[in-house]
């Protein structure tokens, strides 16, 4: 199949006051047309930098080290800022996690919309435009006239789904589009979301903390820790057998896993600071199943069955490019 | 957005009211008898005591006295002044006049520098520029304006380049109208510059602030993911956003365009408003004391109406209310 995201080897940086702190890893992934690949991963593991990467949207400290981005075959690597104004908005929307904050107050929900329409049309043709994607995303035509306040939680991300699609992108990213939003809503989004990339056949990189809302509806599950993947493949495979002991935990600790009466589990030990990492794999303090190398090298990706999973459980070579 | 207008108007007249009272009173309540002091007073001709006598009911209790007066506000008659023996409207009609070019000159200078200024450091945040730029407009709040006034009348008298005091040179009977204004307006501009650079330094800071913590938003980083141009990123985006709290700060500046510029005019001898209270003050003039209160908390009032209606045009938030 033809792959509409292509991302290799990624690696990112902060360069702050003083050395550099690396965040993001050697990450790879690829997305075909049509399919919705999940990232998940604790807050703070890097999912929203993976994401602003591939538009190059990043914090002006942030540096992009390593790595291309291919996006229908054609590489982002090298475009200039004004070559990237051109792909975002056409071939790749971005939705974001509060939609209050990610649309402008003192501008209509219209004109917003409106004003990301990338192809020259007149006044009206664009009014109509608008009008059919606000019926698409379930909003009434009316609200082409409403403010952002105006609007309730769910309304405000349809409108920025809106505002994401008008151009018919073929690849829609969506970084924890529902966090911020009570569970009723939350599962209206998700199903509208699921309806719209089935009608477009968009290809979706969704972004979520939350793996057990992840596997309702993606084909495929990356998981990720401390800025790299740790596990990759389908999504059946991935969490029905769990390979890397970090998604293990992470399954294991979903409330629905619990007996009445049971504690509520957490995976051990906390988060690692970026600007510390932990020698060897990232992930060995909290690991149960840890070895005695995995205190000084970390490991490449291994093929296990369907998957790739980063742990020296299933393989012996170490990494090149992640670590130091 | 209509009614809430209307009803911030209607607001305005009980206000005007109060306002009205209020400058009254302050003079009425002050300690002494106030009315012999009038008689008592040689500046003052018995023709004079006598005419205002029967306008503003002077032998009357106090606050039929304010009825009187209000009375003669509302016919625009503000009594005569003590001091210089012609209507007090006259005097303010002109001294008011030339406040009020001085303060639309100087707020028209001050934010039409400002904005930019603030707009170019914050984009240029962590260069060189904002940094000259920050520095100078540190410098400017922490001088204040008689200091600055000062600093231009001593360069002025030094260099000859503008003239000090007045609104008019010499020649001003043969001249034409054009040359009449130009004329004014260098006359003008040392009041005016010396008030442009006390109020600059901090309007730009707080654009730069506003336009930097704009840049910071959310929905900054939604316009650029829709892959809008820089143009409208930053100057439809940031810049309405930037701008919102800053239209309150130009409801006080309408407000306080009296006491704002009395001590540069009174520097400078720019005959103004300022001028004229402190002399009213000075020399117990009291109706025109009265009436300057008067036209300086209308001002504010004004102000703070003008303030509240822009802000409702420019943020959809507080339309609803
Ligand atoms: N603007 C920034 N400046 C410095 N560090 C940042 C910045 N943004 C993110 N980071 C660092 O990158 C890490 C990953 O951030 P992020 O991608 O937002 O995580 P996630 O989306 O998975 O919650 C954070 O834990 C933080 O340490
Ligand atoms: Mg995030």
């Amino acid at each position: 199949m033809e792959k509409t995201l292509v991302v290799k080897n990624l690696a990112l940086a902060f360069h702050q006051e003083r050395r550099p702190v690396t965040i993001l890893a050697g990450v790879e992934f690829e997305i075909s047309s049509g399919e919705t690949l999940a990232l998940v991963g604790e807050s703070g593991s890097g999912k929203t930098l993976t994401a602003l990467s591939i538009v190059k949207l990043l914090p002006p400290q942030a540096r992009l080290e390593t790595g291309e981005v291919r996006l229908n075959g054609q590489s982002l690597t090298s475009l200039s800022e004004r070559e990237m104004e051109n792909i975002r908005g056409r071939q790749v929307g971005l939705v974001f996690q509060e939609p209050s904050a990610y649309l402008n107050p003192v501008f209509t929900i219209g004109n917003q919309i409106e004003e990301a329409i990338k192809s020259s049309l007149s006044r009206k043709e664009k009014k109509e435009r608008v009008a059919q994607m606000l019926a698409e995303v379930g909003l009434d035509e009316k609200h082409y006239w409403h403010y952002p306040h105006q609007l309730s939680g769910g309304m405000q991300q349809r409108a920025l789904i809106a505002m994401a699609l008008i151009n018919h992108p073929s690849l829609l990213i969506a970084d924890e589009p529902t966090t911020s939003l009570d569970v009723t809503t939350a599962v209206q989004i998700i199903s509208l979301i699921k309806t719209l990339i089935k009608k477009h056949h968009l290809a979706l990189l969704f972004i979520s903390h939350d793996i057990a809302l992840a596997h309702y509806f993606a084909d495929r599950m990356a998981v990720m820790y401390a800025g790299r993947l740790v596990e990759i493949g389908p999504t059946r495979t991935v969490f029905n057998s769990p390979r890397h002991p970090y998604t293990e935990s992470l399954i294991a600790c979903l409330p629905e896993k619990y007996k009445p009466g049971e504690k509520i589990r957490a995976i051990p030990g906390t988060v690692p600071d970026f600007a510390n990492l932990p020698s060897g794999c990232p992930f060995h303090p909290r690991c149960h199943r840890r070895m005695e190398r995995c205190f000084r090298e970390e490991p490449e990706m291994f093929p296990v069955a369907s998957a790739l999973v980063r742990c020296f459980l299933y393989g012996n070579s170490v990494a090149t490019e992640p670590g130091n | 957005m209509r009614r809430y207008i209307v009803r911030r108007v209607l607001q305005f007249v009980p206000l005007l009211f109060g306002m009205t009272l209020l400058s009254f009173l302050i003079i009425h309540l002050a300690p002494g008898d106030y009315f012999t002091q009038l008689k008592m007073n040689p500046q003052i001709s018995p023709e004079t005591i006598a005419a205002m006598e029967r306008n503003f009911g002077l032998d009357k209790p106090v606050l039929v006295q304010y009825f009187y007066w209000v009375k003669n506000i509302l016919t625009f008659n503000l009594g005569e002044s003590f001091a210089y023996h012609v209507p007090n409207a006259f005097l303010i009609k002109e001294r008011l006049l030339n406040t009020v070019a001085l303060s639309v000159f100087s707020i028209m200078a001050t934010w039409m520098l400002a904005i930019p200024l603030g707009i170019y450091a914050a984009r240029k945040k962590g260069c060189w520029q904002e940094t000259v730029l920050s520095a100078a407009a540190y410098v400017g709040i922490s001088l204040p304006s008689f200091f600055i006034a000062m600093l231009l009348v001593f360069l002025a008298a030094r260099t000859m380049v503008l003239p000090i005091g007045g609104t008019t040179s010499i020649f001003w009977t043969g001249a034409s109208l054009w040359e009449k204004f130009v004329d004014y307006l260098r006359h003008l501009l040392l009041p005016g510059m010396a008030l442009t650079l006390a109020g600059i330094g901090s309007l730009y800071r707080l654009m730069k602030n506003n336009f930097l913590e704009a840049l910071g938003s959310p929905y900054i980083l939604t316009a650029r993911a829709k892959g809008l141009p820089p143009v409208l990123v930053l100057y439809k985006h940031a810049l309405r956003n930037a701008v919102n709290p800053m239209i309150t700060i130009f409801g006080y500046e309408l407000s306080g365009i009296l006491s704002g510029a009395a001590l540069v005019e009174i520097i400078t001898n720019w005959p103004g408003m300022g001028r004229l209270i402190l002399d009213a003050v000075l020399s117990q003039d009291l109706y025109l004391v009265m009436a300057s209160l008067l036209i300086g908390g209308f001002l504010l009032i004004l102000g703070n109406l003008i303030a509240d209606i822009l802000l409702v045009m420019a943020d959809p938030r507080i339309r609803l209310r």
